[in-house]
């Protein structure tokens, strides 16, 4: 519950650096008239004391309705994040699927082999992941499988191949974090004593592996998910743009440069309810996982 | 050993899927002489890279050329581009007359055109969009552009006309100078009322009013007590005489104006979806369009897909069945998409400076042409040390353009502030008004080059006689007492902007021993910093002309309230142009427009940089499509060419190369226009 004020927080602090920022929406290299100008700002508001447009700008939050977008005239801004959140959640949730994979076989198989070549093998792939930004990612995987290999398109949405190389761009940091993450929990979870009594009743290694260390092995992996999957639902910035796919990110980041005032806050309000929604989720699922939580 | 195993049987199974992507792959592998894969595509329909996400498809609003492009495909106005040269062809007007001083206007338009939604269209949807333009309640960033026509500035600013004792104040009686003004066409009560003596506006708000009428004593006295009308739409000069006959009326003779009739800002906007649908009328379900191309499907920041308009006047003429624009602003990935043979062109200055090298090479798709924009710093001359002319001219001496524009690839070094290269009779205006300035000054044509361009001596003298002496020591020089933490060069961030500004830094310090400051600025916080004067020392602007005419750049410095950037205002250079501007003769005028040229970089209100050149490739069956200084597209010419053996070879030639099918199609359009003015 404590979601909406902390969102009414972000949403106010967002208002006052916006409104702190040089330059407004409509100014651009040519000048308005002054009657122009003086119709922009009665039409928006802009004439009247802050605090009342600061009242109308969080009463407007609270009803969830952000007005119109103040450069893509004729568009909400719910409409514009309700229409472009299915591009950024599907790429965010498969890539995240895949790095899910990808991230626990890897650091799973890797704590089992600890300081053997399968240790070290994947774990150095996993640095290498998380030190090559996804910016560098892309076009070398554009160059390979669309330009040498002719397997994708470059970019652009349309059809399922056109989601491959977006996928495996963002997939690749997250698979080489949970990798990381899932290979310490599961090093500590199996030098734990509850392991060394299971197998010590002599169940098989994969009994053991599953059954019992799995789910606290996991658990930093689930901690992690909530704010990355909140993260990769509403875009991520370079991906998009890299492969021109109509995602939230790159919107978000136009509407700053645009001073877009309403689709700014519409966006901040929406992503802050998604990051402590998935937190709580998480929370929750902790306690499903670990017998040593329990929520009364 | 077992581990072995599994991995040898993974990286056989690697392998196997890498040589059968290769095979697949090499199917479908481009040949050499193009760069990527190039293929017509089968559907007709054109992939076009546009470039930001539109603001709008409202084509009186924005001002982006983005935008422009696409409101080119889906709305036609009085007249439309040329492809070529950008000079006015007949669209919804077949033919035009103009008053004997260019101040008014007849358009006689087709009785074929028709909306998308089968309406035809009249004079009476010319005069309900530019109403709706010039009303205070469009927020349209153009509009501006349309200040010649008679009372629309007026009306745009909310001002009001003066009634005192039933008669209105007159301008001439307040220091206006009354233009003669000729009618044509026949005489209406409203000709009658643009025809007569010019009425005074003042602001219609009351705070700003005054401010004004304190400077004006004599006009302050003639307000007093009387009755204030507001300017109406009714009262801008614009007419229709019937339903295919329409007048426009200047308040002062352009010679230029009919090119502007082009501009997105006076396209038409369909009354009949706008009244009923208010701000909701541009969406797709209720839009209404008027262009070669109507709208059939729009996904923001993916596709707007448009389909040929089958009630579109010209439709037989329209050789596409559809254009796609794709909103991409990332230049490697517009470059992908093209090597990849997903789109078939791109806006301009899409192709990256690190492959411009490259693209280069490609001499079938490259197009390096002049391109109708000018880089240059504004020096604010209301700061010290700027005030100081010395000063200004030192500066602009001491950097060498021609090094500039060789180190930057893509552009030419510039002098003036309108463009070379772009406006082919001023330029030889330029020249002979050049000539005769050397003939006064009686120095050697080489003297005079070097007075004009280089000449980095003359820059440490003109600095030491302002008072900050430039000292020698070996090889380089020294200005130590220039107020360098007080002035900087400023520029909107960008990547080229900041190249630009590293070159001219560098090259004063090693011509005249000054290192200006850099600060780079987001635009939106640049542009009020800027505008507002804030600044001392240089700020950076890239301008692209509104039509082809050098006015639409010298206008830059025209008023006191001018775009220039530089606070320079001078009522002399204002006397000038206005001058040139009511000549009639176009060469004589070229030359007196070449000499307010002169005079205004007499004062060095501007360091010119470089005239930019186009930087775009397109595949080489996209015909009927040209690099023109504007990179304005009127797209019922352009067409795929099936035949490989008739592609486009050597775009160089792009202008002179005939080309039947776009020739036969050009000439017909403009025959009427051409036989009225015979």
């Amino acid at each position: 519950m404590i979601i909406v004020p902390m969102a009414l927080i972000v949403v106010t602090l967002t208002w006052g650096l916006i409104r702190i920022a040089p330059g407004n929406f409509y100014s651009g290299e040519k000048k308005l008239p002054a009657a122009v100008e003086a119709t922009i700002r009665k039409k928006y508001g802009l004439d009247e004391p802050w605090y009342k447009q600061y009242g109308m700008m969080i009463s407007n939050v609270i009803r969830g309705d952000f007005g119109d977008s103040l450069k893509y005239q004729g568009q909400t801004v719910n409409e514009i994040i309700w229409r472009h959140l299915p591009y950024s959640a599907t790429i965010g949730i498969l890539a995240y699927l895949l790095a899910l994979a990808i991230g626990l076989l890897a650091g799973t198989y890797a704590a089992m082999k600890q300081n053997s070549v399968l240790d070290f093998g994947p774990m150095s792939l996993a640095m290498l992941g998380l030190s090559v930004p996804n910016f560098v990612l892309a076009p070398i995987l554009v160059i390979f499988f669309a330009f040498t290999l002719y397997l994708f398109p470059p970019a652009r949405w349309g059809g399922p191949s056109s989601l491959v190389l977006p996928v495996i761009t963002l997939a690749a940091i997250y698979a080489a974090y949970i990798a990381r993450l899932t290979r310490a929990g599961m090093l500590e979870v199996l030098r734990s004593d509850y392991i060394r009594t299971a197998r010590a009743k002599g169940l098989s290694d994969w009994t053991v592996l599953f059954r019992h260390a799995f789910r606290g092995g996991i658990l930093p992996v689930i901690s992690f998910t909530g704010p990355a999957l909140a993260a990769l639902l509403a875009g991520t910035v370079v991906v998009e743009k890299v492969y021109a796919l109509p995602g939230l990110g790159d919107i978000f980041i136009k509407a700053v440069l645009n001073r877009d005032e309403p689709l700014i806050l519409g966006i901040v309000a929406f992503l802050s309810i998604l990051i402590m929604l998935f937190n709580l989720i998480v929370d929750i699922s902790y306690g499903f996982l670990d017998p040593r939580i329990r929520y009364e | 050993m077992m581990e072995r195993q599994g991995y040898s049987r993974v990286i056989v199974g690697i392998s196997a899927l890498l040589i059968a992507a290769l095979a697949f792959g090499c199917a479908s592998r481009p040949s050499g002489q193009f760069f990527g894969k190039t293929e017509p595509p089968a559907n007709n329909t054109l992939r076009y890279v546009s470039g930001s996400e539109p603001e709008t498809l409202d084509p009186q609003i924005s001002d982006g050329q983005p935008e422009a492009r696409i409101y080119m495909a889906i709305y036609e106005g009085l007249v439309e581009c040329d492809p070529k040269d950008q000079q006015p062809i007949p669209a919804i007007a077949k033919s035009w007359e103009a008053s004997p001083n260019l101040d008014e206007f007849v358009f006689h338009l087709r009785d074929n055109a028709k909306w998308s939604d089968g309406k035809p269209i009249t004079a009476r949807d010319f005069v309900y969009s530019m109403r709706r333009g010039f009303s205070p309640e469009t927020i349209s960033r153009t509009a501006q552009l349309g200040f010649f026509i008679k009372y629309a500035e007026a009306f745009k600013s909310g001002f009001v006309f003066v009634k005192k004792n039933g008669e209105f104040l007159l301008e001439k009686d307040f220091g206006g100078v009354e233009k003669d003004s000729q009618r044509i066409g026949p005489e209406t009560e409203f000709s009658k009322f643009l025809h007569s003596p010019a009425r005074v506006t003042i602001d219609g708000d009351e705070k700003k009013r005054n401010k004004a009428l304190a400077a004006d004593p004599k006009l302050a006295e003639a307000v007093k007590g009387a009755e204030l009308v507001p300017v109406t739409a009714e009262d801008i000069g614009v007419e229709a005489i019937d339903d295919l006959t329409l007048r426009i009326s200047l308040r002062q003779g352009a010679p230029f104006y009919i090119g502007l009739f082009a501009n997105q800002f006076f396209r038409l906007v369909p009354a009949q979806s706008i009244e009923k649908n208010g701000k909701n009328w541009t969406r797709p379900q209720n839009i209404v369009t008027n262009g070669p191309f109507r709208v059939k499907e729009y996904r923001p920041y993916d596709v707007l897909s448009l389909e040929k308009d089958p009630n579109y006047w010209d439709a037989a003429n329209v050789h596409l069945d559809g254009i796609e624009f794709y909103p991409i602003e990332e230049l490697s990935t517009i470059m992908n998409l093209y090597k990849a043979g997903s789109i078939d062109a791109m806006l301009n200055h899409a192709v990256p400076s690190s492959w411009i090298g490259e693209m280069r090479g490609y001499k079938d798709e490259y197009l390096n042409f002049p391109e109708m924009s000018t880089a240059y710093y504004a020096m604010n001359v209301t700061k010290p040390p700027f005030d100081d002319i010395r000063i200004r001219r030192a500066f602009s001496l001491g950097l060498d353009r021609e090094a500039l524009s060789s180190f930057r690839k893509v552009t030419k070094p510039l002098y003036y502030m309108s463009p070379t290269g772009v406006f082919h009779d001023y330029d030889k205006a330029m020249a002979k008004v050049s000539e005769e300035k050397r003939a006064e000054k009686g120095v050697s044509p080489e003297e005079w080059a070097k007075n004009i361009k280089f000449d980095p001596e003359q820059a440490r003298k003109l600095l030491t006689d302002a008072g900050f002496p430039v000292a020698k020591n070996g090889d380089t020089y020294s200005c130590p007492t220039f107020p360098t933490d007080k002035v900087t060069l400023t520029f909107n961030t960008n990547e080229n902007n900041r190249s630009i500004a590293e070159f001219v830094q560098s090259q004063w310090k090693q011509n005249m021993g000054i290192t200006v400051p850099l600060k780079t600025m987001e635009f939106k916080t640049f542009l009020p910093f800027f505008k507002g004067l804030e600044y001392s020392g240089f700020s950076q602007l890239l301008w692209s002309g509104d039509y082809v005419d050098p006015y639409s750049f010298l206008s830059l410095e025209y008023g006191k309230a001018n775009e220039g950037g530089s606070g320079f205002y001078d009522p002399k250079f204002d006397k000038m142009l206005d001058d040139a501007n009511s000549e009639l003769d176009m060469q004589k005028r070229y030359e007196m427009v070449a000499r307010a040229e002169f005079y205004l970089m007499d004062q060095v209100p501007v360091i010119p940089l470089t005239v930019n050149a186009t930087n775009w490739i397109k595949k080489p069956y996209v015909k009927g499509m040209y690099p023109n200084p504007g990179t304005l597209i009127p797209w019922k010419f352009v067409y795929f060419e099936k035949d490989p053996a008739k592609w486009d070879k050597d775009v160089a030639n792009i202008f002179t190369t005939p080309d039947p099918k776009f020739d036969k199609q050009l000439e017909d359009l403009k025959s009427t226009q051409q036989a009225v003015a015979k």
